[in-house]
């Protein structure tokens, strides 16, 4: 790349990293694999840079990458992620709500339960604050199953986590 | 500013999602140089692959087939002939300075002039008898997911994904021996993620491969895997139906 391409990555790559890292540690719940994907991302964005020509874009460019990445991660053999009937919560059970900050983890630790797609469309929706048509877009599928997914996302993460979704509060 | 309380569902799931991901965030794990300096080593290790590869079918064309073709009967010639001469004694220079790289003995057997050897032998009549010895395993430290000398195998059968875009991929360190290919793929309306992933001999599988996936036996005792998905749920996987044909011709090959 020449040195004003150059210029322009990493000045998109100062101003995103931080939010692309929490959109895969949420997709993801590990810290570790989360700076992975979000670098595994970036690589392939700079790899990419001269040829993504509507730079209005590239924010959809990286969420369908980075989601992608973390979805065929979890079908691998070696890393198949299967739902499970409850959380896998820290000894102690879960906590209760008035724990601010641990409630956040029961939630991080409850997506872990919501199947990697459905996961895929709440962290789009909730954390990027995407709308159905945006989110669609980025997971290259239609609205209607972003609606369906989130749906079914919902169901899932309040069957797994029961009331204490009802009483997450974000903090004050 | 609107209180808890005025939120709606979504702005309180949203502020839930927010404060999740914020809230424990360690520093991060790479940095602006980093990732430069990764981009740069996989395009050198492209470009280094594409050079072996040219050179490799320079030295088939040009040599390993004036001494085959007047022999067909010469079991392994190609590959016997044109090995050494593909192969250099110790590593290229980028390949010394990122033990990541393709490691040169598997760039030479798998690169694309290796790998058309046996369609310029097919050419001359009955040469099957030449293929070329299997992959095998790889040989780097941390097993390459886009491995040139696979890629350049899986090209030969699939020539519809030349020029595809890599599939992004993590930087987990897998184990050594495994080889794998994820590439960007479309195939008319379809577009999708093509997967080829080789097993070494033993390697274990936990748990089962993706949907639709098609396994096969390799010529060196291990296993090849190949997947497919679409853009989206539902959505048709590029080349679904040619996975187990590919599987099949990689079968001997690896």
């Amino acid at each position: 790349m020449d040195d004003a391409s150059e210029r322009e990555f990493a000045e998109y790559f100062r101003a995103r990293r931080d939010a692309v890292r929490r959109t895969a540690y949420l997709l993801c719940g590990d810290w570790h694999r989360a700076d992975d994907h979000a670098q595994a991302a970036f690589v392939a964005l700079h790899r990419h840079w001269r040829r993504i020509r509507d730079r209005g874009a590239l924010d959809a460019w990286v969420r369908r990458t980075l989601v992608r990445a973390v979805v065929d991660e979890s079908r691998r053999p070696w890393r198949r992620e299967r739902a499970t009937a409850e959380p896998p919560v820290e000894s102690g059970g879960v906590p209760s709500a008035s724990e601010a900050v641990t409630t956040r983890h029961v939630l991080v630790d409850g997506l872990r339960a919501v199947p990697p797609r459905q996961r895929a469309v709440l962290v789009l929706r909730y954390l990027d604050g995407l709308d159905v048509a945006a989110t669609a877009e980025a997971l290259g599928c239609s609205e209607g199953t972003v609606k369906s997914q989130t749906a079914h996302g919902l169901a899932t993460l309040r069957a797994v986590l029961g009331d204490a979704l009802e009483d997450l509060r974000p903090a004050g | 500013m609107k209180g808890v309380g005025d939120m709606t569902d979504d702005e309180k799931l949203g502020a839930l999602f927010r404060a999740a991901a914020s809230d424990t965030a360690p520093p991060p794990g790479f940095d602006h140089e980093s990732v430069v300096r990764a981009s740069r080593r996989i395009t050198v290790r492209r470009r280094a692959a594409v050079t072996v590869g040219g050179l490799a079918l320079f030295a088939v064309v040009g040599v390993g087939g004036a001494v085959v073709l007047p022999d067909g009967r010469e079991e392994g010639g190609a590959s016997t002939v044109a090995a050494p001469m593909l192969a250099p004694e110790g590593p290229p220079a980028d390949a010394r300075r990122d033990e990541r790289q393709a490691p040169p003995p598997a760039a030479a057997e798998g690169a694309p002039g290796a790998a058309q050897a046996p369609y310029a032998a097919r050419g001359s009549g009955e040469a099957d008898a030449a293929a070329p010895a299997p992959l095998g395993p790889g040989t780097t430290e941390c097993a390459d997911r886009q491995d040139p000398a696979l890629r350049a195998i899986v090209e030969e059968y699939l020539p519809e994904v030349v020029g595809a875009p890599e599939a992004a991929i993590t930087m987990e360190c897998r184990p050594p021996g495994e080889r794998g290919v994820n590439l960007e793929v479309t195939d008319g309306a379809a577009r999708g993620v093509l997967t080829v992933q080789y097993l070494p001999p033993g390697a274990d599988r936990v748990g089962g491969a993706a949907e639709g996936a098609v396994s096969r036996p390799t010529a060196s005792g291990g296993t090849v895997v190949v997947s497919s998905r679409g853009d989206g749920p539902g959505a048709a996987a590029p080349f679904a139906d040619r996975l187990d044909a590919l599987a099949a011709q990689l079968s001997p090959r690896l």
